[in-house]
């Protein structure tokens, strides 16, 4: 029988269940924003000004993974730059930890640590001393912190490299060592614009694992963007929507796939046999039947619980059941109910579709080198 | 200077130190001058024979020689050839993204200008030294003309000359980083930058007396920054008689062009620097966000 995993926290974060309007429940608010929209100009008269982003509201919960999902050009990284101080919102307002990101961005800097969605590690340096610099930016510097930029190195598994020069590092060297550069001043709350764009699937999964284990280890607050479904599915708490400068769906991943309406249950049966579709249409959690010859398609809630009723109710009714899968909806369903459009994920290849609960694990091909 | 501007400056430093080529090129033309232009082009052998050495030393100010007075012109010129490397690193910083991380930091945007403007004056002024200590040597070159010095040069002379030096290698360099802050591209910036190279060397008295220019040159020339550096200059090294004006006049003169420069690249710096506004069409900055 097939299962998804989901990451065992978010039944606990979000406990109170059904709570994808009112996230943060209980949770000490971190980041907090207020119809935020950003208007860039237009570039010439005549052209018509970028709506980025369209009043997005939403909160974060200290200790969230809180993923930002949506295609290229849907509003992420102008968004996480504002959260980040490095541009003013036409209007709108965006606090975190309380401070007022336009008003005091000095403050909102020290807080924060940073990933960007390109790589912004000086080529002619070192990773150590591209560390060290970071480090230096903050005002730190001395014994302690250099062990804690090798122990950094380490974890991100640069140690052996740590004194060559970035311009030699490959792609996945370079992600990592931003992730380690945004960790260096020990913020207690993340951005990551894209983290792991560009990284095979064992990096992905490798960089999902150090997420979730910074969460475990230090209550760190993430605040993500990406445009990987299946990132957004294994690795977030809650998730934003976001399509043209707009949250189109906020909610745990269960719950924005739940509200598509269940799984799918596919039921093929014995060739020439009775029909079901009477048989099962009035079952509790049916909502629909759709039926090609031998198979049946049903739209159910709660697949797994209704195989055996089926099966047993077909047996009964001399119907013999050659085979029964349950299929979970994915993000890409949601996303297409909810805009109309199929997810694109336009110039960046298709995104790895590793399976649930196997992250990393012989993904088939598709992710960039 | 605090504490973030010196680890932007430790920064520079190790990209400089592992890639000084920008030394050699910012000295070429200098030595050159001095080792082909002034051997070559001496002024004094102009004067019809018989004209009294006096003649010739208060046309060249002072200086014992043609090449003595051309030398420390030459140091002056050196210190803005080395200048116009200045901005650049500031547009491969803005066009890498590195400028974006630097500033997602708490780091002073005040600290970031003037930790470029700093590390990159004193960059500057190290061409100037060895263009002064290389015209030295060559006096001691048989059949090569070198730098001579006036014989009673004090300690206090040669302050007033590193001042000099110094002050004009802030300006220039606060001037060419002013170019790199507004910049985007490094193509533009070097259009702009030599197109004011010669304009800014010939329209000086580093290669020429004042004294045999029309007078509508003279005006320039009195007012060219390298000008009042290199009259300062001279007047350490080789006394003061001839001028119209003290050495501290010149000096102030100067001292009001730094300021100017410095204040232009403030000016340019603090918009350059700013994260907050989207302008039209995105600037490098927010351009290099968005990529
Ligand atoms: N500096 C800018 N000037 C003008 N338009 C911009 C700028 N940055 C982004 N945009 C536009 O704003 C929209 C959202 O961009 P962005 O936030 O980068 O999306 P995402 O990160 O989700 O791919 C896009 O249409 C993009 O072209
Ligand atoms: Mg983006």
């Amino acid at each position: 029988m097939a299962t998804v995993r989901f990451p065992l926290r978010w039944v606990r974060l979000n406990g109170s269940g059904g709570t994808g309007a009112m996230p943060v429940g209980g949770r000490e608010v971190v980041i907090d924003v207020q119809d935020l929209r950003m208007v860039y100009p237009a570039p010439k008269a005549g052209v018509a000004p970028t709506v980025a982003v369209d009043g997005v509201r939403f909160q974060v919960g200290r200790g969230e993974i809180f993923g930002f999902l949506g295609p290229n050009g849907a509003g992420k990284t102008t968004t996480i730059s504002i959260l980040t101080t490095l541009l003013s919102p036409t209007s709108g307002q965006a606090r975190v930890e309380g401070i007022d990101t336009a008003a005091h961005p000095h403050d909102v800097r020290r807080k924060l640590g940073l990933v960007f969605q390109k790589s912004t590690a000086d080529e002619e340096l070192t990773g150590r001393e591209n560390m060290a610099l970071q480090a230096g930016l903050y005002g730190q510097s001395g014994p302690a912190v250099d062990a804690r930029i090798s122990d950094l190195l380490q974890q991100m598994e640069l140690a052996s490299v740590a004194d060559r020069f970035v311009k030699t590092y490959s792609g996945g060297m370079r992600r990592r060592l931003e992730l380690a550069v945004g960790m260096v001043h020990d913020p207690k709350l993340l951005f990551l614009d894209e983290p792991t764009l560009g990284l095979d699937p064992q990096g992905r999964a490798g960089f999902w694992r150090y997420i979730r284990s910074l969460r475990e280890s230090k209550g760190i607050t993430v605040f993500m963007t990406t445009h990987y479904l299946d990132e957004a599915d294994q690795l977030c708490d809650r998730i934003a929507v976001i399509d043209h400068g707009k949250i189109i769906a906020l909610g745990t991943p269960k719950e924005l796939k739940d509200g598509l309406g269940g799984d799918i249950l596919e039921i093929s049966v014995q060739p020439g046999a009775a029909d079901l579709a009477p048989l099962v249409q009035s079952m509790a959690g049916v909502k629909s039947v759709a039926r090609r010859e031998d198979t049946y398609r049903l739209k159910c809630s709660d697949g797994e619980r209704l195989i055996p009723k089926v099966v047993l109710a077909s047996e009964q009714a001399g119907i013999s059941v050659r085979g029964v899968t349950v299929a979970k909806p994915t993000l890409d369903e949601v996303f297409l109910e909810l805009t109309g459009h199929a997810y694109r994920e336009e110039g960046e290849g298709p995104a790895p579709r590793i399976p649930p609960g196997d992250a990393g694990a012989g993904a088939p091909g598709g992710d960039r080198p | 200077m605090s504490f973030p501007a010196i680890s932007l400056i430790r920064r520079e430093y190790l990209r400089w130190i592992r890639a000084p080529t920008w030394v050699i090129s910012g000295l070429m033309s200098p030595i050159l001058y001095l080792l082909l232009f002034g051997q070559a082009f001496d002024l004094g052998k102009l004067l019809p024979p018989g004209t009294p050495a006096a003649a010739l030393a208060q046309a060249l100010s002072g200086a014992p020689n043609y090449f003595s007075y051309f030398a420390v012109g030459m140091v002056a010129f050196a210190s803005v050839t080395a200048a116009m490397f200045s901005g650049t690193g500031i547009i491969f910083d803005k066009q890498l993204g590195i400028l974006q991380r630097i500033l997602s930091t708490p780091i002073s945007r005040r600290s970031v200008f003037l930790a470029s403007l700093v590390f990159r004056g004193i960059l500057t002024l190290i061409p100037a030294f060895l263009v002064v200590g290389f015209a030295l040597l060559l006096a001691h070159v048989p059949d090569v003309a070198g730098l001579s010095l006036g014989a009673h040069v004090t300690a206090l002379d040669g302050v007033q000359f590193l001042v000099a030096a110094l002050v004009l290698s802030v300006a220039f360099t606060a001037l060419f980083l002013s170019f790199g802050f507004a910049a985007q591209r490094i193509e533009s910036y070097f259009g702009v930058v030599t197109i004011l190279q010669l304009p800014i060397l010939l329209t000086s008295n580093a290669m020429y007396p004042v004294s045999i220019m029309p007078t509508w040159l003279q005006y320039l020339v009195g007012f060219n920054p390298i000008s009042l550096a290199v009259n300062v200059m001279r007047m350490s090294l080789f006394g003061t008689s001839g001028y119209p004006y003290a050495a501290g006049i010149y000096l102030a003169g100067l001292l009001a062009w730094a300021a100017l420069f410095v204040g232009l690249a403030l000016l340019l710096a603090s918009r350059a620097l700013r994260t907050d506004v989207a302008t039209p069409g995105g600037s490098a900055l927010s351009a290099a966000i968005a990529e």
